[in-house]
Formats: structure tokens, C-alpha cells, sequence
């Protein structure tokens, strides 16, 4: 992958989601955006306008989380805070589907609700907000196409505030129901260069990342070893690994974990890694 | 004598000193040796692999021990206040530098100074007194035999409040081979017996004070580098929060969760008693405050309250030698016995893991001694007694691997080259166990300290199980180290910096255009011509190996059945470095690295 420092960064929502960040966090969140040329802010809507004005003699974008993080409001609310962070200059809203109606398979009440924002957005771009931690492979497709059918820019894995973050597997799965012209974004878990490169390779076109400095940072270490780049054991960047029962609903979890019994690998689940 | 004119690392003097007519020169450092080995580490290697004759008794006087400072100290280069001292060991013979931080490498360097070379041995105790551009050999009577806070405190009054003192105590006045160097009382050069050596010249101390501003060539250059630099240690998670919240001791409960705290002198990776000897644990019953070495933004050391005194540390490596290794679990037992080591001036490393072995030689029935695993009672009688070589305590002073071989167990000794190994199960760590058994110096953890990559993610997590690539690995870590050691950085800042960083800190601090890769060659020359030292001693392929403990699976705990594949790395090892099956370094690679044997 003919991939460098620069172009990396550009591939970067530079994230900061906390309840608790300060104005401080925000500032230098915006200063290091501008600093390493990051693709845009992400950022709560509190905080939208400030960093429209710290960032507005440059490329990077704001973008403001919409329904966050549990998806689970009126598609009027989401609508209206979607207009809201338009108007205050927002450039991207990433907005969390009703993860709950998908999984009722009420998909006309998801698609309007992902319709309702796209349509308040105007020309801001859409992201929708999967949370696959809490779908099954099939629902994460059909949401993948029901998104794609409301007009959304991109599809996005994970809030980082859910059961999983974003693995290739599912970046892939996404990739390959959305087809290339539509965006993916991997969000959650995405802490070092390897695993941004791992995500990047599966499909996505669009990192989600609160530790982007290190990440970028970190990426001056790969021109001195092949070694970071190696092949994990499989089940390292495995949902089903990742599948947690005190986070997830019981047939959720289950769904995950049976997959271990018939997957090729299962001889390398040793979990004592 | 005059000072550096310019307060540039090139225009810096290296002071040569004969502790037996009592001679004092001073002479400039030379281009080829700061631009071939930059100071600390790299210019002690090559000075000593220059002037020693092999085979040289390290305890004779013709040893030569070297204080040495690189071309980014006392600089606003963060962490950049260390020293180095380099020697041949008397407890492995191989070429050894030891580091320390503190604030004595910075007034070394501000005195005027790239290294200070002691040779010879003086009829009586005695002092060195650097006052700036003056040195004076001072009667040293009135601090021998003290500890080495005494010392500290009364060579600072007898000299100025405002020095540094670097010292030896009891156990370095005795020749014991586990002794340290201590400054500021609780930082210590500890490993390898390098305070032996001072002791056999009977120097006590080293006094400096440093008040010339250091100048660097791109000041602006360096401004912003630095100001970078200080950015990238905030955003890590080790530097910004592990380290300055709990010390090194936060690396306790990590690991034993992966089962290579080791236990019982390595008989185990698990301690079931861990919590409460963790870094949260310290925090929450003896922690004071933070220490902070010269320019250091991380302050990973600790000042701990013991009764009602304030003391240093502990360090990780040191409360686990206390502690876990001899099956010990009362931290403010550990917190006395790690101050005692620093009074005594001694490895606390070495210390707790020949304590350690003489528990498990006893639990065998090896050796008749009262010592338990688990047990305090008279181990800090013992302490004492290695440091003034008396008894069991005498014999124990000799390290682990005479010790353990003198009642007919040597596979209880957890060392490389003699060298007791910190506290990393090594069977849970391939990349980290091979880079132990090539190391140049014996057991030791900051060769190439791989628990980074493969235990702490950083900068990327890699299969720790896994032996493919480790052999690349510990190559690139060991030259990154030699290079580091050589501007003497603490090791902490890799956890933030990339090799880049290094590189553009030591051009704008010297004016020499070096790249990340030039600089890993510089590197690879010191780490080859280290290995050139230990080849002419008689070290070969044989002493790249580990204890045979580690080739038994660890029965529980987060590394169980693993044991080190070491014989799938080595030769794979061998071959990248451009050495012969014996570990002697090709001439094709020496030509390569820039080394003339001449």
C-alpha cells in the first residue's frame, strides 16, 4: 500500500466524543486537526461552533455526532439537531441508526430516520453509525443498504461508546454490500498505525480515531521493520473475540461466539494469547 | 585549563585523571569519536575497547571507569540531565555502562565535560572535586565507609550545595560485584559492579558543579523540536499518565496478568500476592510524591514515606527483585530493603535475585541457610552483610552464577553472562528473551526493550509467541538503544518518540546532518564493537544462552507452556548481524559499519 504520513492523516476524523472534555480538549483537539492536515474534527454539538471558527481558513472539516451515542430518539430530534450543527457550520454529521427498529426489522422506520437526516443535513455529508456490536452479519448488510438507499455518504461501524469497535472483518462486510462508491468509516478501537492500516486494507476510505497523533506518529516506526505489519493470529481482530455478554444481548453474544465452533481457525483459539 | 569556548558538545574536553600520580588533563574530544560513537555509551566503548589490554583484571588499576555525558545533555532536549558510566565489569567481563539520572550528567556537561576518564588507584580514599574548569583530587577519609546519603550530604557541605554527588557506598568500598553508583541519593548507575570498580580505586565520590550555559548549533531548530517532543510525551498514555501516576511499579499488575512476573526465583511467572505490591497499591499507602530528573516531563521516579522518613523509589525492577522473585509480599519491608540497597550503594536487581536463588539452592537442600521464600527475617542483616562482605553475604556478593555454582547448582542462577535478569519471564516474551541472551552486557531488560512492542502495544502490539521477524526486531531495538545510551536519553521517551525524533534532536543540538537510519548505524557500530570487546575477552555463541529454567514450560498463569525457542532466533539473529556461527562480527560488516579494529 503506497500509503504515507500525509495521506493517512488526511484519512482521519480526528475524534473527541468524551461527556467530560473541556473547551481545553477542544481547542487542542482543532490545533493538532490543523497541525497534522487531519480530514476533519468529530466532535458532540456543544461544541460545533467553536471549532467551525478555529478551523475555518482550513481543509479540515467539522463533524458533529448526531442521535449519539445511542440512536435511540425521535427521527424529528435527530433531524433537528442535524440542522442545527449544519447551521452552525458544521460539514459532516455522523448520525447512529436506531440500532433497536433495525433489530425489530422495522426498516421502513429506520430508513426514514436515516432519511430525515440526510434531508436536514442538505449539503453536509451523511455518515450512519451502525454500532455493529449489537447486529448480526445480515443486519449489518441490510443496514449497510438501507443507508445507501436514504442517500447517506458513508457508512460507519461503531461509536466508540458500544460493545465493539471497528475490526477489518466488519469493514469488509461493509465494503463489499456498499460497492466503491460509497464511504466507509472505522471507528472504535483504532489506537496504532496497524490497526488503522489493517481497517484501510479491508475497505475503509475514512478513520475514526481519538489517539490520530499517535497513530500518525507511530507511523514513522514502519519504514524501519516489516515486523509491525505482520499477520495477527486471527482471532486478535475477530468480533467474535471481542464479544462480550455483559455488553451485548444475549443472542447477540451467542451469534458471535457459535461462530467459533465452525471457524477455520478455531485450532489457533488457544486464548491464552 | 580552560573552558569550552563555545559551550558546544564538539568543543566539550574529556578530563583524564590518574588516581595514582594524582595527573590531571584535559583534552578536547576528538571529531571522529563524537561523530563516530557521539559520547556517553558509544565513546566509552570505544575508549575502552582502545586502551584496555584484554583479558585485564577489572578490579586492577589499569581499568579504566568513564563518566560520560552525550552531545544533547543539560540541552532543553527532554531527559537529557543522565549520565553513563562505562568499565569492564568485574561481575561479567564484558565491556558494561551503566546509566543514572538525577542531575549529575548535567553538570558534568555544563563543568565543560563530554566524559571524565579515572584510571590508576590512589593510595587513599579520595574524592574528585569539579568545580566548573577547576578539579581538585580531595582526601576522601572523612566519607569512606559511610553510606551514601552521608556521603551525599557531607561532600555537599564540604564542597557546594549546589553540586552533584555521585558516590559509592559500603558494598563499591568493599569490591563487591553487585555494587552501584548512587546519585542523589536514590538514582542509581547499578548495574554490572561498576561501584567495584570506583571502590578498587579508592574513589569515593565524584563531586561536579556545572554553570556554563550549553549551546547547541540550531537553537531555534531545537525550540521547535523540543516543543514537539514535549507535545508527543503528553499525548502517550505511558508518559503522560502510567508513568507519572504510578511509576514504573504500574508495569506489576500488567505483568503478572500475563504471567512473567516471576516468582520464586523464576519457579513461577504468577504472584499471587501481586495487588499488593502493584504501583496502585504504592500509590495508595507510601507514595508522596513524584521525582523528576533533570528536564524530564514524564517524573516517573517515586518518593516514598517510610515511617516517618522520605525515601526513593521503588523502581519496578527493584520491587519485584524484593519482592515477587524472593516470594515476598510486604511492600514496606520492599520500600526498607530497596532504601538500605541505595545506602549500601547495590544493585537492587542483582541483590534480589542472588537472594533469590540462595532461597531456592536452600529450599533444595543446596544450601544450609535460614532463608525462606516468602520470609523477611535477617534479610536485611544480609544486605548489610553483602555489602561489607561478611559471611553468607560475602559469597553472595560474588552474584548469582559463582554462587549458585559453588554449591553445585549453576541452573539456579537466572543470568546471562553473570548477570542476574529483571523481571520478565522470558518464556512469555521470544523477541525479549533473545534480545537478553545477545545482550552485551548479560541479563538485562533495556538492551532492546521489546515489552514494549510485544507486551505494551507500543508502538504496535506484536505476537509475543511468535519467533518470525523477533530476530529483526531486537536488531533495530539494540541499535536504537546503543544510539540513545550514546546521546544518553532516558529510554522512557521511545514510548513517544519515533527514531526521526532522535535523529532531528541530535542535528539540531550538533550541527551534524543525521538521519534516522545514520543514526541506527551508528548504533550498530557500537553495538558491533561491543561485541568485538567480549570476542577478544573469550565471550563467543556459547554465552548467548539463558539459564535452561527457561526452556522448562511455566506450569500456570498467563505464559503457561511456553518456553523460549531460542534456537530458531539465534542463528536467523547471527546472519542479519553479519556474524559468523561463533557471534564474531565479518569483516565485510565491520567495513560496512564504519569500524576499523586498528
Amino acid at each position: 500500500m503506497d500509503l504515507t504520513v500525509e495521506k493517512l492523516a488526511r484519512m482521519i476524523d480526528h475524534t473527541e466524543l468524551k461527556p467530560e472534555a473541556k473547551h481545553e480538549k477542544i481547542k487542542q483537539l482543532c490545533e493538532e486537526a490543523l497541525a497534522y492536515r487531519f480530514a476533519a474534527v468529530c466532535i458532540n454539538a456543544s461544541h460545533v461552533q467553536y471549532a467551525v471558527e478555529m478551523l475555518k481558513d482550513s481543509d479540515v472539516k467539522v463533524a458533529c455526532v448526531i442521535g449519539f451515542p445511542l440512536g435511540a430518539t425521535l427521527s424529528e430530534v435527530k433531524a433537528y439537531e442535524a440542522k442545527e450543527v449544519v447551521r452552525l457550520g458544521a460539514q459532516e454529521v455522523d448520525m447512529v441508526m436506531n440500532i433497536g427498529a433495525l433489530r425489530d426489522k422495522n426498516y421502513d422506520l429506520v430508513k426514514t430516520d436515516m432519511e430525515a437526516v440526510v434531508k436536514a443535513a442538505g449539503d453536509a455529508h451523511t455518515k450512519v453509525i451502525l454500532e455493529t456490536g449489537f447486529l448480526t452479519d445480515d443486519e449489518k448488510r441490510k443496514a449497510c443498504l438501507l443507508a445507501k438507499e436514504a442517500g447517506a455518504y458513508f457508512v460507519k461501524t461503531s461509536t466508540g461508546f458500544g460493545p465493539m469497535g471497528a475490526t477489518p472483518y466488519d469493514v469488509r462486510l461493509m465494503r463489499e454490500t456498499v460497492g466503491p462508491d460509497m464511504g466507509v468509516k472505522a471507528a472504535g478501537g483504532i489506537r496504532s498505525f496497524k490497526d488503522a492500516i489493517q481497517v484501510i486494507e479491508a475497505g475503509a476510505d475514512r478513520l475514526g480515531c481519538s489517539s490520530s497523533v499517535a497513530v500518525v506518529e507511530d507511523f514513522r516506526w514502519a519504514q524501519y521493520s516489516d515486523i509491525w505489519m505482520q499477520h495477527d493470529k486471527p482471532c486478535w481482530t475477530c468480533p467474535s473475540r471481542q464479544a462480550n455478554l455483559a455488553k451485548q444481548p444475549k443472542d447477540v453474544y451467542l451469534y458471535y461466539k457459535q461462530r467459533c465452533l465452525t471457524c477455520p481457525d478455531r485450532e489457533q483459539n488457544i486464548f491464552n494469547d | 585549563m580552560s573552558k569550552s569556548l563555545s559551550g558546544k558538545y564538539a568543543d566539550a574536553a574529556i578530563l583524564h585523571v590518574s588516581l595514582t600520580d594524582r595527573s590531571i588533563r584535559r583534552e578536547p574530544l576528538s571529531p571522529g569519536l563524537f561523530k563516530g560513537y557521539l559520547g556517553g555509551r558509544g565513546l566509552g566503548v570505544r575508549t575502552l575497547y582502545d586502551r584496555l589490554e584484554p583479558h585485564l583484571d577489572p578490579m586492577s588499576p589499569s581499568n579504566l571507569l568513564i563518566f560520560a555525558v552525550g552531545p544533547v545533555t543539560a540541552t532543553s532536549v527532554p531527559t537529557a540531565g543522565r549520565f553513563a558510566v562505562i568499565t569492564k565489569s568485574p561481575l561479567t567481563g564484558t565491556v558494561f555502562d551503566s546509566h543514572a539520572g538525577g542531575s549529575f550528567g548535567a553538570h558534568l556537561r555544563r563543568a565543560g565535560y563530554a566524559a571524565i576518564v579515572l584510571e590508576g588507584r590512589s593510595t587513599s580514599p579520595v574524592y574528585l572535586w569539579i568545580n566548573d574548569d577547576r578539579t581538585e583530587i580531595r582526601d576522601g577519609s572523612g566519607v569512606w565507609g559511610k553510606d551514601t546519603s552521608v556521603t551525599t550530604s557531607q561532600l555537599l557541605q564540604e564542597t557546594d550545595s549546589q553540586a552533584e554527588v555521585a558516590c559509592i557506598g559500603p558494598a563499591g568500598e568493599h569490591g563487591v560485584k553487585l555494587a552501584a553508583i548512587i546519585t542523589d541519593r536514590h538514582r542509581a548507575a547499578g548495574r554490572g559492579g561498576v561501584g567495584a570498580v570506583m571502590g578498587s580505586k579508592n574513589l569515593k565520590a565524584v563531586v561536579v558543579r556545572g554553570t556554563t550555559k550549553v549551546a547547541v548549533s540550531d537553537e531555534e531548530g531545537l525550540n521547535k523540536t523540543v516543543e514537539r517532543a514535549r507535545r508527543l510525551i503528553k499525548k502517550n498514555q505511558v508518559t503522560d499518565k502510567s508513568l507519572p501516576i504510578y511509576g514504573t511499579p504500574v508495569l506489576v499488575s500488567l505483568i503478572n496478568e500475563h504471567g512473567m512476573l516471576p516468582t520464586f526465583n523464576f519457579q513461577e511467572g504468577t504472584f499471587n500476592d501481586a495487588e499488593g505490591v502493584s504501583g496502585e497499591k504504592l500509590l495508595e499507602r507510601f507514595s508522596v510524591r513524584q521525582y523528576h530528573c533533570f528536564g524530564c516531563p514524564i517524573g516517573c521516579g517515586r518518593i516514598s514515606r517510610l515511617g516517618g522518613e522520605e525515601v526513593g523509589g521503588p523502581e519496578y525492577e527493584s520491587l519485584w527483585a524484593l519482592g515477587p522473585e524472593c516470594g515476598i509480599n510486604d511492600l514496606e519491608w520492599i520500600i526498607t530493603a530497596n532504601n538500605r540497597c541505595n545506602l549500601m550503594g547495590l544493585d537492587t536487581i542483582s541483590v534480589g535475585s542472588t537472594v533469590g536463588c540462595a532461597m531456592e539452592l536452600t529450599q533444595k537442600g543446596k544450601l544450609d541457610s535460614s532463608l525462606r521464600f516468602g520470609e523477611t527475617e535477617g534479610v536485611l542483616e544480609l544486605i548489610d552483610d553483602i555489602a561489607f562482605r561478611k559471611g553468607l553475604g560475602a559469597e553472595l556478593g560474588e552474584g548469582s552464577r559463582a554462587f549458585a555454582s559453588n554449591h553445585g547448582s549453576p541452573e539456579l542462577a537466572m543470568q546471562v553472562k553473570a548477570l542476574e535478569l529483571p523481571a520478565y519471564d522470558l518464556r512469555g516474551v521470544q523477541g525479549h528473551a533473545l534480545g537478553s541472551a545477545t545482550s552485551n552486557r548479560g541479563g538485562c531488560h533495556l538492551r532492546s526493550y521489546l515489552i514494549g512492542p510485544e507486551v505494551m502495544g507500543a508502538p504496535v502490539l506484536v505476537d509475543r509467541d511468535r519467533t518470525e521477524g523477533k530476530p529483526e526486531l531486537v536488531i533495530l531495538f539494540q541499535n536504537l538503544s546503543a544510539a540513545m545510551d550514546s546521546m544518553v536519553l532516558c529510554r522512557f521517551t521511545s514510548f513517544a518518540w519515533s527514531i526521526d525524533d532522535y535523529a532531528e534532536m541530535l542535528t539540531n543540538c550538533t550541527g551534524v546532518r543525521i538521519s534516522g537510519p545514520s543514526l541506527l548505524v551508528i548504533g550498530e557500530r557500537i553495538w558491533n564493537l561491543e561485541r568485538l570487546f567480549n570476542n577478544r575477552e573469550g565471550f563467543t555463541s556459547r554465552d548467548d544462552q539463558l539459564p535452561p529454567r527457561f526452556f522448562k514450560p511455566l506450569p500456570e498463569g498467563g505464559s503457561r507452556n511456553r518456553v523460549v525457542h531460542l534456537e530458531e532466533m539465534l542463528p536467523k539473529y547471527y546472519a542479519l548481524r553479519g556474524w559468523d556461527k561463533e557471534g564474531r562480527p565479518t569483516k565485510e560488516r565491520l567495513k560496512r559499519v564504519g569500524i576499523d579494529k586498528t
